[in-house]
């Protein structure tokens, strides 16, 4: 991790090492926010997080504050209040949401309670990744030890997911915390007011909420001031890819991407040069190399054409054959698509296989025009986010590297040949559709 | 964010709501329209089609799957599917017509859907009636960009013996599992996999054996789910199709029988709100088959030296005017319930007038008891609690009332059943008691019933005393004073009430033969009752009128072939006592009885008009207030509540001694069985099983448990089942399906072999 000049926020504490003991926790002056937050009571509690600003770390960005104020107050729902807590984190890129909760699942616990007193809630859940059984038992242990110091007036219940990327959209999460197929819901209603089991529910990142305690300690103003104006903060970064040292870094918003990729990552190795950035996970458009500049916020990166999403940064250099890039993340998509709407289940099929043809170099000219095509037509259509996901960052791919795509298409091949970075990589995906829809194919 | 206000709320709150009107614009026409009305139905309203897939309202509230409503509605940057979008106040909506976003839209659900789609059209049973194709033709572009090879799977898969699944056909529509999830709650249908490769399955590969299933191979707006009886039968613009109404129960689901070449091909719902809300069980979906069976019994038969033997129509006229003759006036008519009023009526004249006997056996009592609490059967989902009485199930007995009560419980209504496997539980014959104790000031439920605004009784099983009892603690409840609230009765036989009516319009003398000198048995559900059985034997002459000849070809002189209810035109009252007209389907390969019963009547100087129209004019004026039969319509209405007078409550007969064994046997009709059923290959796997039902305090004692091969026996009868333990079921009472209980007393003992 850089020295820190910067304040350290989430991950606070962690420097030297894991705060999963309670103990260790309570030393670094942890759960002092909660106690702070009951005596403020949920009004006050409510209104820090409000000034503080904090938007979504989840992907979408939505203020946190702003959302909580569409619930109904205690008095007037119906039906109890829940909080979920969105520990899905499945976007290739991501994997911040598992550093906070393996080195400091006490913040994520003291995040929910105050959050949870500030909105009412009876009852809180989090829906982790199936996959991320290690930090399961982790956070388990911490909440059990939690429970026992009486720390958890609202309770909390973990439940595992079962290895389905659309399960962390926030209305598929819910479907299948219910015990149902995971498939988003139409919205509105929102959740905020038709969530868990129809009650009114509030759903944040695990990043998000553990912000919280932070916010209270200092008081919303004094956060709001970190960071830059519409992004305020700290934020966790996943650094991948073509760089010498990945891993996740804290940084205020409004840091550089080469900043984080030279002075935290230490650079792309070799000496090679960097060829272009995935600003915010695989759902991101790609940004080409000259934005390397660019202030780290939400609205200077969705300015340059993206976003920061959950702030997964990938490093690409020029190694990188982007058609193979832009079909293993199309693949992705095609096979995370949960099939509910005809625009996504079907048209992130057609994509993949107009990708793959033209990465063979069996493609046309007008088959890249198609492909152009097919994305816009996805775009904008589709129930939720995933469809639109695909259809942008495959068409990010084809809009800055288009002379690539045609290499292919006159050269009948891959002009890298077999020297791409990404040639001979596979995925479970390539396991799972070159099983099946190669087989098809070949009928 | 803004929350649509159909959420939740009482039932006085959706009413305020519903007469609160909003003004919309669409395309540029402003209709008004209660506020919360959807954007679909809106548009429909403003004469604007906004094209559906998906959205199927009685399956539940839109999910924006399909994308085919796309629409741009001013002040939101994204494209909305109607669907899902109620309309608000003021909004401004574009459609397909005439927003170039709205057509790109739905232009691209429109290639997306046919992407992957076979060009099965010529060979799909859904052709002419499909909506992707229709849509397609209006909407499509006529070319494709995909050349790539189309998905292509296994099919067509069999679901279940009456079902065909083809998945390449499927558009993932999710009409079909949100109707197994949400209305018939079955839970058998489901999707499986994800993206490109999701599709419908049931689990395990299991058969989808819910009793409503074939409903979703009408919700299917394309050939993915198609009836395996009707696979490639004929086209939908070929048909002949007849308004008519199921004859298989006192629901009366009113269906649409369309034939071709004088053949039944297929039975469909033709939604009456009131009664079925387009829903049809697959008895009377998938029954229309038995017509066609070689087991049929097509001309007249008589008794011969060893067997049945065939006769002409003048012969076997000859023979009953001979035989009425014979029994001087000593003749008794038993009914099955599954008669017309009109041949049930021209039956009686020939019986009263023609024979001079007024001895009648009818298949059950029916009375105007209820008259006075008559609601709807749709009144159910709005309840807000229900009490069934429940000695027989309801879905044996009237399985659309069973779907009303799902639906009733998901809108939110308490339903409690009481009986032997209730949620009270109460013993057979203990019914009408436990309505008395529903009546008295201190039950907890009773107090539930007269605090709610509308409470429904129900009651289904024998010894209603024709409604007696409900109708005493419907008056105590004070349910006729209560919109919506009342009471119904639901009889075994589909017509009971209506034949009761003929009877007794066809003559007001009251003589009573002591002897049988001529039995006629009309049905082959009254052939197949051990009562009507023992009186064939004491009657010097029996005629039966029958679709089979299994049950009267044992015993009967004289069988005459009958017609079945998709043949037969004439009315029938259901439960509700809504009067219902049947439209016979074209064609029968037996007489219509309604010509020979006039051919009759002639030789016996009975005045009977051979039309059924003429037979109800004279039953009208008679019976039916001189109410007209055009009055009843496509769709028939329900007849106005009665004054309610002041009642005696019929006094609760204790239940009668037992004789034979200890355990009390339950024998009732399944929903999947009688005549018709019995002769339909594809539903032989919906036969009950045979099987007992114990209790698991009565198994245990005896050692028994689930699967054993145990012996019911009561009065040197002995039938070899198998035990099924039923959790919810009373000790002390066993439960078998009536066509494996032989000749078992009401007394039974069960053990191992
Ligand atoms: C396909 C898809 C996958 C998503 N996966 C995640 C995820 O794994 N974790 C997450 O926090 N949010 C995910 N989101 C975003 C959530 O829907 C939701 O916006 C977020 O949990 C809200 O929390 P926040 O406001 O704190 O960011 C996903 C969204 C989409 C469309
Ligand atoms: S966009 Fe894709 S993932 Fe989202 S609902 Fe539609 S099919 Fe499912
Ligand atoms: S089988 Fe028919 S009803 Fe079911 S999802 Fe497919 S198209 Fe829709
Ligand atoms: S519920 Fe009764 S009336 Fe309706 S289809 Fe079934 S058998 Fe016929
Ligand atoms: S009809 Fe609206 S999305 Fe299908």
């Amino acid at each position: 991790m850089a020295k820190a000049k910067h304040p350290i926020l989430v991950l606070a504490g962690a420097e030297q090492g894991d705060l999963r003991a309670l103990e260790d926790y309570r030393r670094a002056g942890g759960y002092a926010s909660l106690e702070k937050a009951r005596k403020l009571g949920p009004g006050a509690t409510l209104e820090q997080i409000k000034q503080a600003a904090v938007r979504g770390r989840g992907g979408a960005g939505f203020q946190m504050g702003q959302k909580a104020s569409f619930l109904p107050s205690p008095g007037q729902a119906k039906s109890p209040i829940y909080l979920v807590v969105n520990a899905d984190e499945s976007e290739p890129g991501a994997f911040k949401d598992r550093e906070i909760i393996n080195r400091v699942p006490h913040r994520l616990i003291e995040g929910i309670q105050i959050a949870a007193l500030a909105i009412g809630a009876e009852r809180c859940f989090v829906y982790i990744r199936g996959e991320y059984l290690s930090e399961y038992e982790v956070l388990s242990a911490a909440l059990a030890e939690a429970e026992a110091a009486k720390l958890v007036s609202v309770p909390i219940l973990v439940h595992r997911g079962a290895g389905a990327y659309i399960c962390g959209e926030e209305t598929a999460l819910l479907e299948s915390l219910e015990g149902k197929r995971g498939q988003p819901r139409s919205k509105p209603p929102f959740p905020a007011l038709v969530g868990l089991y129809n009650s009114p529910t509030l759903i944040n990142n695990v990043e998000t909420i553990a912000t919280v305690p932070k916010v209270i300690e200092l008081g919303g103003e004094a956060y709001a001031k970190i960071g830059v104006k519409d992004s305020t903060g700290t934020r966790v970064f996943s650094l991948s890819g073509d760089v010498v040292r990945g891993g996740n870094y804290e940084l205020p918003h409004g840091t550089s991407f080469r900043e984080l990729i030279y002075d935290c990552g230490g650079g792309i190795a070799a000496g090679r040069k960097l060829k272009a950035i995935i600003p915010g996970g695989s759902s991101s458009p790609v940004l080409p190399a000259d934005q390397v500049d660019l202030s780290m916020d939400f609205d200077s990166v969705q300015k340059a054409g993206s976003f920061l999403g959950s702030a997964s940064v990938i490093v690409i250099d020029e190694r990188a054959c982007m058609v193979q890039l832009a079909l293993r993340i199309g693949q992705f998509y095609m096979n995370e698509s949960c099939g509910k709407c005809t625009p996504c289940r079907e048209g992130t099929r057609w994509i993949e296989m107009i990708l793959r043809k033209i990465e063979q170099g069996r493609a046309s000219h007008a088959e890249l025009d198609l492909l152009a095509d097919v994305c816009d037509r996805v775009l904008g259509k589709c129930l939720c986010a995933l469809g639109d996901s695909d259809a942008m960052a495959v068409a990010s791919y084809v809009k800055h590297f288009r002379a690539e795509f045609e290499a292919h298409i006159e050269q009948g091949g891959c002009p890298y040949g077999d020297t791409s970075s990404l040639a001979g990589v596979r995925s479970p995906v390539d396991e799972i559709y070159r099983g099946r829809i190669g087989q098809e194919a070949a009928l | 964010m803004s929350a649509p206000e159909l959420v939740g709320g009482s039932a006085a709150d959706r009413e305020r709501i519903a007469h609160e009107l909003v003004t919309v614009t669409i395309d540029g026409r402003q209709v008004q329209v209660p506020k919360g009305t959807g954007l679909v139905e809106a548009a429909a309203a403003a004469g604007v089609e906004i094209p559906v897939f998906c959205y199927e309202p009685r399956v539940g509230a839109g999910i924006g799957a399909c994308r085919m409503c796309l629409v741009e509605i001013e002040g939101m940057p994204k494209l909305q599917t109607g669907c899902t979008t109620p309309v608000t106040d003021g909004m401004v909506v574009h459609t397909a017509g005439t927003s170039e976003q709205a057509a790109a839209g739905q232009s691209a659900t429109m290639e997306f859907l046919l992407l992957n789609h076979p060009l099965d059209c010529p060979v799909c049973d859904k052709g002419g009636e499909c909506a992707l194709q229709d849509l397609s033709f209006r909407y499509g572009s006529g070319k494709t960009r995909m050349t790539f090879r189309k998905r292509s799977l296994e099919k067509p898969i069999p679901i279940s013996p009456t079902i065909a699944l083809d998945r390449e056909r499927c558009i993932m529509c999710f009409r079909c599992t949100r109707f197994s999830q949400e209305v018939a709650q079955d839970e058998e249908l489901s999707a499986v996999n994800r993206g490109a490769l999701s599709m419908i399955a049931t689990f395990e590969d299991e058969p989808y054996r819910g009793p409503f299933s074939g409903n979703v191979t009408e919700l299917c707006p394309v050939g993915a789910l198609t009836s395996t009886q009707y696979r490639f039968k004929a086209r939908p613009w070929e048909y002949e199709q007849a308004a008519s109404v199921c004859g298989l129960c006192p629901v009366g689901c009113n269906v649409a029988v369309q034939s071709r070449e004088g053949r039944v091909q297929r039975v469909l719902s033709r939604n009456h709100p009131e009664v079925d809300r387009g829903w049809l069980c697959d008895k009377g979906r998938f029954s229309y088959s038995h017509l066609y069976s070689e087991e049929r019994i097509l001309t007249p038969r008589r008794r011969g030296v060893r067997e049945l033997e065939e006769l002409g129509w003048e012969q076997a006229l000859d023979e009953l005017e001979g035989m009425i003759e014979r029994a001087q006036g000593e003749v008794v008519l038993a009914l099955s319930g599954s008669e017309t009023l009109e041949l049930a009526y021209a039956l009686a004249k020939i019986v009263r007038q023609g024979a001079g006997s007024d001895r009648v056996v009818l298949p059950e009592q029916a009375a105007d008891a209820l008259d006075p609490f008559r609601v709807p059967i749709s009144a159910l989902a709005e309840a807000e609690e229900i009490v069934v009485f429940e000695e027989c199930p309801v879905l044996d007995r009237a399985p659309l009332i069973e779907l009303w009560l799902k639906q009733a419980r998901r809108n939110g209504a308490h339903v409690t059943r009481i009986g032997p496997s209730g949620d009270i539980q109460r013993g057979r014959g203990e019914a009408a008691l436990a309505c008395q104790e529903l009546a008295e000031k201190e039950s907890a439920l009773g107090k539930r019933l007269r605090a709610a605004e509308r409470a429904i009784l129900l009651w289904s099983g024998g010894g209603g005393a024709g409604g007696c009892h409900l109708a005493a603690l419907a008056h105590a409840l004070g349910l006729h004073e209560k919109e919506g609230s009342g009471a119904l009765l639901l009889p075994a036989s589909p017509n009971a009430r209506g034949v009761a009516e003929a009877w007794a319009a066809a003559g007001d003398e009251n003589r009573q033969p002591r002897q049988i000198g001529l039995l006629v048995v009309s049905g082959d559900e009254a052939a197949s009752e051990p009562q009507v059985r023992q009186l064939a034997e004491h009657a010097r002459a029996t005629v039966a009128l029958t679709l089979f000849a299994g049950d009267s070809g044992e015993w009967a002189d004289l069988v005459l072939p009958a017609t079945g209810y998709l043949e037969r035109s004439g009315t029938m009252r259901n439960l509700e006592g809504r009067l219902q007209r049947l439209r016979g389907a074209t064609g029968s390969p037996a007489r219509r009885e309604l010509s020979w019963l006039a051919e009759l009547a002639g030789r016996l100087g009975v005045d009977l008009p051979g039309s059924e129209a003429a037979l109800f004019t004279e039953l009208s004026a008679k019976v039916l207030d001189g109410i007209s039969l055009a009055s009843l319509g496509d769709r028939a209405p329900l007849p106005p509540r009665v004054e309610a007078q002041t009642f005696e409550a019929a006094r609760a007969e204790s239940p009668p001694t037992l004789l034979g064994g200890p355990l009390e046997l339950i024998r009732y009709r399944a929903l999947f069985s009688g005549p018709e059923v019995e002769h339909v290959p594809e539903l032989s796997f919906q036969r009950p099983a045979a099987e007992v039902e114990i209790s698991p305090e009565d198994a245990d004692r005896r050692g028994i448990s689930g699967g054993n091969e145990v012996v019911v026996r009561s009065n040197g009868t002995r039938v070899t089942l198998r035990a099924r333990i039923n959790a919810a079921l009373l000790p002390g009472m066993v439960r078998v399906a009536a066509e494996h209980c032989a000749e078992l007393a009401r007394g039974v003992e069960v053990s191992r072999p």
